[in-house]
């Protein structure tokens, strides 16, 4: 499903439809939804079938290649912040000194990619089959408004629909000198490497607890296969390169 | 050698007075030309390290100070202007007109300690003395508010600075609150998990604080539940627009009717009603009135008879 593909395309995810078609000179993009017809008494037509329209761009080229990819999951319904609040359904405790490893999922984004003659990447379009929620994080007055998921802990990779959930290799390192109960972390978009293959969708991050109050999150990298690569970077490819990438946690863990 | 001096060895002092309008727009226009330089560059290095607005104060900062240094600097001693008997009249000048410009300074100063304490940032949807709006600009000597209806809004900033400012995306998070009324022989547990697996859907209102959903009041014609949610300060308006009719058609798709008002009339059996008058009253109002009020009607109409 996450690949490069070229013009023309016709591709089924799920019930979405992602067509790329000639018209005229051009390219014409549609991503939507077909579900099946009902008539007046709301009963299913055989054969028959409506479609939603879901995106809808003209690209001025007849000829490019398109690429479908994870993307940083804070983008969607609109970019209203950068960071991504975790929180786990099973807290985690964790003794002083100690570093420990688990693993826990997230959200999936999917970014559909333009690629040009020249090469370069634009984004033209984004969905997601996950659900969509924020959350407060810290006080009202200077806390941060996050992206919300809601996972399970696991001890070993967890088996997830990549469609749907990837799941982050986080190894928590407890810096104090007293034993810490963590229910979430807050990661900032700006640092994340998404890396994907066919059957997994993965991200590597660390967890540094200072004390009760403060962490720190950060992401590192995968060595990278044919089988296991790096997807697009949408916050680095908006070349904001005075932003920090790393997440603080200073409202508790 | 002062710069006077120079000047009269550059220029023969022909016609001193040309010269000296000469060189004062030089000099301008040369302290014009390296503050624009300056600020241009600093505004470039410092452009995505630093706060918009404390940019724009710290570059008028620099700009002003250096047109007024080549002024008492350089300008003052090419017209032979002696600084320090400017003290003496710059006192004198100075107290008329503080007397003059009392409300332009008063705005000028209201103006600096609205741009340090910063109740209100440009872009920020605010309520200034009763005018709601949104900050199009913060000027020295004024605020200027786009009104939610369009309207350009000029506040001297001596009001902004006194009257009371609410800014209503200051904080991360805003609550609204809707009543929602249900009937009484519905299952209010039930009206208020419908009501939340909904707001459990809606992306932008916020899982923590959560949302809070209760009976309030057992009134007159329904049992009626709060409904308190939470949102982003900045998607406050099209969550709240959005979600009470949202409610409405979940109740009703969950068979919770929303009732209408109604009032139970008992009649006492010895009282003489005017039996013509009232069916004749009951056949006129039946066509326009809803269902409930048709069981409403019924009622009247049963103890119509029993009070015969």
């Amino acid at each position: 499903m996450y690949n490069i593909y070229h013009t023309p395309l016709n591709l089924e995810i799920e019930d979405t439809f992602i067509t790329v078609e000639k018209q005229d000179d051009n390219l014409l993009y549609r991503r939507f939804f077909r579900e099946e017809e009902k008539n007046n008494d709301n009963l299913i037509v055989n054969n028959s079938f409506k479609e939603k329209e879901l995106a809808e761009i003209l690209l001025l080229n007849d000829d490019c290649d398109i690429l479908i990819t994870p993307i940083e999951p804070v983008n969607i319904p609109k970019p209203l912040s950068s960071f991504l609040l975790i929180e786990f359904n099973c807290p985690v405790i964790i003794g002083p000194g100690e570093k420990k490893k688990i693993y826990i999922t997230f959200p999936v984004e999917i970014g559909v990619f333009f690629k040009n003659r020249e090469g370069d990447y634009e984004i033209i379009d984004m969905f997601t089959f996950s659900k969509v929620k924020f959350t407060l994080y810290g006080s009202h007055t200077h806390g941060l408004i996050c992206k919300y998921w809601a996972s399970d802990v696991f001890t070993n990779p967890p088996e997830t629909d990549i469609l749907r959930e990837g799941y982050i290799e986080l190894d928590i390192i407890n810096d104090s000198s007293s034993m810490m109960q963590i229910e979430k972390t807050v990661f900032n978009a700006y640092g994340m490497k998404i890396y994907y293959g066919d059957k997994r969708l993965a991200m590597k991050a660390s967890l540094r607890i200072i004390n009760k109050l403060l962490a720190e999150t950060d992401f590192s990298t995968y060595p990278t296969t044919s089988r296991f690569k790096r997807s697009m970077e949408l916050y680095t490819s908006r070349k904001l390169t005075f932003s920090r990438t790393k997440g603080i946690m200073e409202f508790g863990l | 050698m002062n710069l006077t001096d120079i000047t009269e060895h550059v220029y023969p002092p022909s016609n001193p007075i040309l010269m000296q309008i000469i060189l004062v727009i030089v000099i301008l226009f040369l302290a014009v030309v390296l503050a624009k330089g300056i600020t241009l560059y600093i505004q470039r290095y410092l452009k995505d390290k630093m706060d918009k607005e404390k940019l724009a104060l710290l570059l008028k900062l620099i700009y002003y100070s250096i047109i007024i240094t080549a002024i008492t600097g350089f300008i003052f001693p090419v017209l032979n202007i002696d600084t320090s008997g400017l003290l003496v009249a710059g006192g004198v000048v100075g107290i008329i007109l503080g007397f003059a410009s009392q409300s332009t300074v008063g705005n000028f100063i209201a103006g600096i300690f609205l741009m340090l304490e910063r109740p209100i940032k440009i872009g920020d949807a605010v309520s200034i003395n009763d005018n709601f709006g949104m900050v199009e600009d913060i000027n020295i000597l004024s605020t200027i508010i786009r009104t939610f209806d369009g309207l350009y809004m000029r506040i001297p900033n001596q009001t902004v600075f006194t009257t009371n400012i609410t800014n209503f995306v200051a904080n991360q998070g805003r609550r609204f609150e809707y009543s929602v009324g249900i009937r009484y022989s519905d299952d209010a547990d039930k009206a208020i998990r419908v009501i939340k697996e909904l707001i459990d859907e809606q992306p932008y209102a916020l899982a923590n604080p959560s949302p809070n959903i209760f009976v309030d009041t057992l009134g007159d014609s329904s049992v009626n539940l709060i409904v308190r949610v939470w949102a982003p300060a900045t998607e406050w308006f099209d969550l709240r627009t959005k979600l009470l009719w949202l409610i409405k058609e979940r109740l009703e798709a969950n068979d919770i009717q929303i009732p209408f008002p109604q009032r139970r009339l008992w009649f006492p059996s010895d009282v003489n009603i005017n039996d013509v008058k009232l069916s004749n009253v009951l056949n006129d109002d039946k066509s326009n009135i809803s269902p409930t009020d048709n069981e409403q009607t019924e009622n009247i109409e049963d103890m119509t008879e029993r009070g015969k």
